[in-house]
């Protein structure tokens, strides 16, 4: 029974070429191409002053955070690009900035920022903020030193901040194994759901029921046979791509790795189910799938981090085995967490795959049996 | 062209796709749905950071700054930890997403005038996350370095606090936020949202309700019928241009009425710009539905070559300009983009025509090119 359905997937071959990109080349696409921190972000800066000091501080703003994007020669302009969207930061320097340095007059520069999309505008203004802050310093400290201190017997607090599980910060990691999850996602939900929405739509369900086949038998193989196909994707993921290229760690056990994949797979492939028992046609299992998958892959953590969301769409999330696999497979693969450590993702994920499971057998019981 | 023909072609479409009830509430539904639970859900910001602090001090100093990261709105206290040990399981289990640990003699050497260093452990794996709360933390600490420094320096060389102030920090940054003033996370995802919304329900609608009729066979009907490519092609398109154009309108009316972003552009304009979007994005879900034989295929085609670039290249959360150059070639290939420079223009920014006309040109073409492929591809004589 699973070597039918792997049967029947092999031979749809709009799926199987989807799947394969899907699991190498899209993988790479995004491990190399997303860039979620502020990077390069087009800077435009109106310098009235055209004095030493503004030229210093024009320049610490630098990549890979800004881009100067050239100098314009009235603020008019500068709004202009703005609105055009050719920069979206305007730095502006006032006149006499160097001389009210000099004699220790307060002076203020100003920062027009696009906050049309808002994290990356205050990204951006939080960077300028450091920029100017570290500029600022430099100056008070010289003016402190010709007072006859050094700096290093000043009162400060010196920030040792260190970055574990990714110290580079290397956002290929992040955005690879995300990606990985997300196809994984999408294929087990959507290929169990469908091929058996589609043995209901032709009529072969009631074939297979006069078989000596139980209800639990015919779902288990479904759900099954795609396991065993998504694993195998994911497999050529992580092993050709992933860790050869970007140089993902696995730090935990590569066993349980998969083992947990594959309760994943199963989990989400029962939520399929689940719902396809639900529909009538494929349309239907289309439209409710995406309904569903599109907020399991924006909301569970991989997209934006899940602890800004309002409580209600938390709460909602608890029931994405998305969720707690995003912690287990960030676990294994980057921190090197055992179960020991992860018991509590795995038990909440098991309990949402048996519901789901009962569901799905329930309602398939009561509809053909 | 014969517009009878269109037109039979096209209510025979509208009735069939009226009539299976639960399709066609979800072609409504579904953008509704969405808008609701992203337009609440969907918070880029970075906040209620968890974290757990070690104080090896105990001093009324280093209470004070640790007071400081507990009525951060940025970050949420989860214990005071006693041991350096319990950091780490803590951290890997995703527990708690940062740890600050405060040294011994953190008070004495201060007061003293010495430099101290205050470790912070910050988890990596979301590194958006991360570079933020990294971000947070310097704040915190520049903040509280400036009033140590004022009262240092006031202390010190005996002048007054205010003068002080203006030695501890010569220049100052004002920030102003053009078009979302207030910085609000809702104005600048809900626009978006419109985009990501009519870019997955649009194709979709339409590869379903076409790839149907090729399941079924009942398309050997067409095959055998006097209707020409085109006449069929336009008939079929038309219930999911109008479906899909209804829904604009819905989620023009969800944006401004429900979430209460402004909508600073010509309506006009942004309702003919939708328009052309909408063609190119069933032109989309066309494409699919000549390329792919059963209904599963065309979902998870259609989900993969429009849910995932629509995630992450259309400028719906990573703007395009901080893609790489080969990642943002690729989203100069999804319509996503243009439409969202469109929608973010129209709402925030109130600008037209004046400046979006390339980009409304780029969509329009996407919709000529698509219907032009899809014409070529489709046969009406199938290889059987």
């Amino acid at each position: 029974m699973t070597r039918k359905e792997m049967l029947q997937l092999f031979r749809d071959v709009p799926i199987i070429a989807f799947l394969v990109y899907s699991f190498t080349l899209a993988v790479y696409i995004t491990g190399n191409g997303i860039r979620s921190q502020l990077h390069d972000a087009g800077l435009l800066v109106h310098d009235a002053d055209h004095s030493v000091s503004s030229r210093e501080l024009m320049y610490r703003f630098q990549a890979p955070f800004f881009r100067l994007h050239g100098e314009v020669l009235d603020s008019g302009e500068g709004l202009r690009q703005l609105d055009r969207g050719t920069a979206i930061a305007f730095l502006e320097i006032p006149p006499r900035f160097h001389e009210q340095l000099a004699t220790g007059e307060p002076t203020a520069v100003q920062l027009l920022v696009d906050t049309t999309n808002s994290p990356n505008g205050l990204s951006a203004a939080s960077y300028a903020a450091r920029i100017v802050a570290r500029f600022g310093q430099k100056i008070a400290v010289e003016r402190t030193e010709s007072s006859a201190e050094s700096s290093q017997d000043l009162p400060l607090i010196v920030s040792d901040h260190r970055v574990w599980y990714n110290p580079d910060q290397n956002e290929a990691w992040f955005e690879c194994i995300s990606h990985l999850l997300r196809q994984i996602t999408i294929f087990a939900l959507l290929l169990p759901a469908a091929a058996l929405v589609r043995e209901k739509e032709r009529g072969t369900v009631e074939q297979l029921l006069v078989s000596p086949l139980s209800p639990f038998q015919i779902m288990a193989s479904k759900a099954l046979a795609m396991t065993v196909v998504i694993l195998g994707a994911t497999a050529v993921g992580l092993f050709g791509i992933m860790q050869p290229v970007f140089g993902v760690p696995i730090k935990g056990s590569v066993w349980l790795f998969f083992t947990l994949t594959a309760l994943f797979v199963v989990t989400t492939a029962c939520m399929g189910l689940a719902g396809a028992t639900l529909a009538r046609n494929q349309g239907q299992v289309g439209m409710m799938t995406l309904l569903v998958a599109a907020p399991m892959l924006m909301l569970s953590g991989i997209t934006a981090p899940m602890e800004a969301m309002p409580t209600w769409v938390r709460y909602l999330m608890g029931l994405s085995p998305l969720r707690y696999f995003i912690d287990i497979a960030n676990g294994i693969l980057l921190k090197g967490a055992g179960l020991n450590i992860l018991w509590d993702s795995v038990l909440a994920m098991t309990a949402l795959g048996a519901a789901m499971f009962g569901f799905g057998l329930w309602r398939f019981r009561k509809q053909f049996g | 062209m014969n517009l009878k023909r269109i037109t039979a072609v096209a209510s025979k479409e509208w009735r069939e796709t009226v009539r299976d009830r639960m399709f066609f509430s979800l072609a409504f539904l579904l953008p509704i749905l969405w808008m609701l639970v992203f337009g609440y859900g969907l918070v880029l910001d970075v906040e209620n950071i968890p974290y757990a602090a070690l104080d090896r001090d105990q001093s009324s100093l280093s209470r004070d700054y640790l007071y400081r990261f507990q009525q951060s709105r940025y970050f949420d206290f989860k214990g005071a930890l006693r041991d350096e040990r319990e950091v780490e399981p803590l951290l890997a289990s995703s527990r708690i997403r940062a740890a600050i640990i405060v040294p011994e003699k953190f008070q004495e050497r201060l007061n003293a005038g010495q430099t101290v260093g205050v470790q912070t452990l910050i988890d990596g794996t979301f590194p958006l996350r991360t570079d933020i709360t990294k971000g947070y933390v310097i704040a915190i600490n520049s903040a509280f370095n400036e009033e140590r420094l004022v009262d240092h320096l006031s202390r010190r060389i005996g002048i007054s606090r205010a003068q002080a102030e203006h030695r501890a920090r010569p220049i100052t940054l004002e920030v102003r936020y053009l078009y979302n003033e207030e910085v609000r996370s809702t104005w600048s995802m809900v626009p978006a949202l419109v985009m990501f919304t009519l870019m997955l329900s649009c194709p979709l609608l339409t590869a379903l309700g076409i790839v149907r009729e090729k399941e079924t066979g009942s398309i050997y009907n067409i095959y055998s019928s006097t209707v020409t490519k085109v006449e069929f092609l336009v008939g079929k398109l038309l219930p999911y241009v109008l479906i899909s154009s209804m829904n604009a309108v819905v989620l023009w009316i969800m944006a401004t009425l429900w979430f209460g972003v402004p909508f600073k552009g010509n309506l006009l304009f942004f309702l003919m710009a939708s328009f052309v979007f909408v063609l190119s994005s069933t032109g989309v879900g066309l494409l699919v539905s000549l390329l792919v034989r059963t209904q599963i295929a065309a979902l998870i085609v259609t989900i993969i070559i429009a849910m995932v670039p629509t995630i992450l290249f259309s400028g719906l959360i990573v703007p395009v300009s901080s893609l790489s150059p080969g990642a943002q070639f690729q989203a100069h290939l999804f319509p996503g983009m243009y439409y969202t420079n469109i929608v973010r223009g129209t709402f925030l920014k109130g600008i037209g025509p004046e400046v979006l006309w390339t980009d409304v040109l780029a969509l329009a073409l996407y919709a000529v090119i698509l219907r032009f492929v899809g014409y070529r591809l489709f046969t009406k004589r199938p290889r059987s």
